[in-house]
């Protein structure tokens, strides 16, 4: 198995480089990436949602999708005028207001601590706070959903605080328990598969997110909001 | 597949037919009880010459003709393969002679006797008819 | 209903793929060679998307366990009907007992097993297709074992194939001259400059002049490539975005990775390129330990590519159509 499984991709800015203007670039034929310029900040991803509305409504585009203020659209086929394609992703940027999905909240019950809060020591070292205090900024917080990706219903959160930032590990835990409650880097989430993976883990969730056989797979949708509740705190 | 008289008018009629739209120049056909020769002329004239021996010998088994299922175009050997130029004589009822070609599709063309391959009877890419014969084999029990 | 009498690990039920979810983290999946699963279903009468099963370990039996038509695709070599040898490529009617046996192919990769009516596994977001990092799908999302039974759908307009089989031109004959051949041996693979292309030095000649292996730690997930081991002049990772089968990533150890049909829906590695998608069935036929070269596209190549690929296929489907009309007259 190729190892990117479950390690998420991170979130440190470093490119796009682009100021001001957004940039798009080719994958294949068909697919273009449409990556906003500036900050990894809740008012680009607002625009990104406004953008995924307007071209998820033409007529050529077999499917989109958004990630952290960017915007993957797949075409049916092969354009004719690749040029043209782009002139029309970057002027729909232009003309996309920033908007605000009508999210749920969503609360997740977290065992804190305990027998999958294996990374709960390193990061109280890098953190030099308590655990308690750990579990209590962690879970104080408000998330958002800013995009869904890298394992079927994960959800990329943003607003982790600050202070319990860890990058993700350089060497990944071979087999990390799904619903395992992590951080990486400056994101928090909820492993959705059971495998190689670079996040730390502070605790666990027994929520379903995911249902494959559900009309609706995906518990989590972009804009969503999430609170994360302690069901139990085992420190 | 079923026994062929090839003295027969009506066959030998199928043949001729066969080979003048075949662009065929004529063909021959030898069989323990007797042969068969038709030379196209110029003008679409056939000559025919048939002789048969009056009485076959009583082992002889009478000649296998493997027709073309439909209209198309004749291959022996395969496109998508080497063509099988040095193809032994001797066939099994499975083997595959060649294909009829219509469009992208490829029918097999089996021997379905065992036996020796004595003739081909279109040329490689010919356009053949529904019926048409495309090998002979002189089965073998 | 058919029994699978023999099997090596990782093979799957699959059809053409799960498009239309990644934008919630589940990949496309379905066949690494759609074409030949595509051909395979027109030759049997299915709709181009019935689901069949894809073999990448050998060797591999399967028990018929009622008369029905089958095409085996995709790889080279001569699939067995209890001890006959058959064509590939070639759509024949298997009668009830008869035991299909594929060994190893010659020198590709995947063959492709289709069935009159498909394979009937429920359909999980709108495919039959295995997700084997979600576990859902397909045969109970999971890779086939011997003694699975797996039941076949209905055959509501099941055209009886000639006697002696229905055979197709394979596309690599059919369509040599928009996929050329080999070159000193190595697969030329054509592909797109990807977002990060211009952080690769000299024009990314590192990466478009070598011959790259594929090497043993390559799945459906995606294949590695070794070589010299290429390197952008800045160190960059990019936020989180969507990815699709075919791209090229470059991770920090200078070693490319082309994501495949299982890819992942989200990378941030820098992309140097992407390989165009009428491209990734050969790419998915090639196998471990092979070799191939980056040929660089242009978008006009691809779509050219894209629609002689398009008339192959409907020439195959009003073909086979016509062909069994005429054959069931003249019966």
């Amino acid at each position: 198995m190729i190892a990117t499984i479950n390690s998420h991709a991170p979130l440190r800015e470093i490119l796009p480089a682009t100021h001001g203007r957004a940039r798009v670039s080719s994958i294949g034929a068909r697919s273009f990436l449409l990556e906003a310029p500036g900050e990894f900040d809740l008012a680009a991803q607002r625009r990104i949602w406004a953008l995924s509305q307007a071209v998820r409504g033409w007529r050529d585009i077999a499917e989109i999708v958004p990630g952290m203020t960017n915007l993957l659209t797949i075409f049916q086929e092969a354009p004719q005028d690749p040029d043209a394609v782009v002139a029309r992703l970057l002027e729909a940027w232009d003309n996309a207001r920033s908007i605000d999905l009508d999210g749920k909240t969503i609360e997740i019950p977290v065992h804190y601590g305990g027998e999958h809060a294996a990374d709960l020591p390193a990061l109280c070292d890098l953190a030099r706070l308590s655990d308690r205090e750990i579990v209590r900024i962690h879970h104080e917080a408000t998330y958002r959903v800013f995009a869904l990706g890298s394992a079927p219903g994960f959800g990329y959160l943003h607003g982790l605080d600050p202070r319990i930032y860890m990058p993700r590990k350089t060497v990944p835990s071979l087999k990390m328990a799904k619903g395992c409650v992590t951080i990486g880097g400056m994101q928090t989430g909820v492993a959705m598969l059971t495998g190689p993976n670079g996040w730390n883990s502070i605790g666990f969730a027994e929520l379903q997110m995911f249902d494959p056989t559900s009309p609706k797979p995906a518990m989590m949708a972009p804009g969503d909001t999430v609170r994360f509740v302690p069901a139990r705190i085992e420190l | 597949m079923s026994a062929i008289d090839f003295s027969d008018p009506a066959t030998i009629a199928f043949l001729t037919e066969a080979l003048t739209a075949a662009g065929a120049s004529g063909l021959e056909i030898s069989w323990p009880g007797g042969r068969l020769r038709i030379v196209i002329a110029t003008g679409n004239e056939a000559g025919v010459d048939v002789s048969v021996t009056p009485r076959p010998a009583p082992t002889a088994q009478p000649l296998v003709v493997v027709k073309a299922p439909m209209a198309g175009h004749f291959y022996p050997g395969s496109p998508s393969r080497q063509a099988a130029t040095d193809r032994l004589p001797s066939v099994l009822a499975a083997d595959i002679l060649g294909f009829l070609r219509v469009g992208p599709l490829l029918l097999p063309l089996c021997a379905g006797r065992a036996g020796i391959l004595t003739k081909q009877l279109a040329e490689p890419d010919a356009l053949v008819g529904f019926g048409d014969p495309l090998f002979e084999i002189e089965p073998q029990s | 209903m058919i029994e699978i009498v023999e099997t090596g690990p990782f093979n799957t039920v699959q059809d053409l793929g799960r498009p239309g979810y990644r934008d919630i983290g589940v990949s496309g999946s379905g066949a690494m060679d759609p074409l030949a699963v595509r051909i395979g279903n027109i030759l049997v009468g299915n709709d181009e998307g019935a689901a069949g099963i894809e073999v990448q370990t050998f060797p591999f039996s399967l028990r018929f366990d009622r008369r029905t038509v089958f095409a085996v695709t995709g790889a080279d070599g001569d699939p067995i009907l209890d001890r006959l040898e058959l064509l590939p490529w070639c759509a024949y009617t298997a009668e009830a007992g008869q035991v299909l046996e594929l060994k190893h192919p010659p020198t590709l990769a995947r063959a492709y097993v289709s069935i009159g009516g498909g394979l009937d596994v429920p359909s999980v977001m709108g495919s039959r297709s295995t997700s084997l990092r979600g576990s859902f799908g397909g045969n109970a999302g999971r890779p086939l074992v011997k003694g699975d039974r797996i039941a076949l759908g209905d055959c509501a307009n099941f055209a009886p194939v000639p006697a002696n089989g229905l055979a197709v031109i394979e596309p690599a004959v059919a369509l040599r001259d928009v996929f050329p051949d080999l070159v000193d041996g190595a697969l030329p693979v054509r592909a797109l400059p990807g977002g990060e292309h211009a952080l690769f030095p000299n024009d990314g000649d590192a990466f478009w002049s070598q011959t790259w292996k594929i090497s043993s730690r390559s799945d459906r997930t995606g294949y590695r490539l070794s070589g010299e081991p290429i390197k952008p002049t800045a160190s960059v990772e990019m936020r989180s975005h969507g990815i699709v089968p075919g791209v090229i990533q470059v991770p920090p150890g200078g070693e490319p990775i082309v994501q495949m049909s299982d890819a992942n829906t989200a990378g941030g590695y820098p992309k140097i390129a992407g390989v165009i998608e009428c491209d990734l069935w050969r790419l998915g036929q090639a196998r471990i330990g092979s070799r191939l070269r980056f040929v660089r596209s242009t978008h006009a190549e691809a779509r050219a590519v894209e629609q002689a690929v398009a008339r192959y296929v409907e020439d195959v489907r009003t073909t086979s159509e016509m062909v069994k009309r005429a054959l069931k007259a003249m019966a």
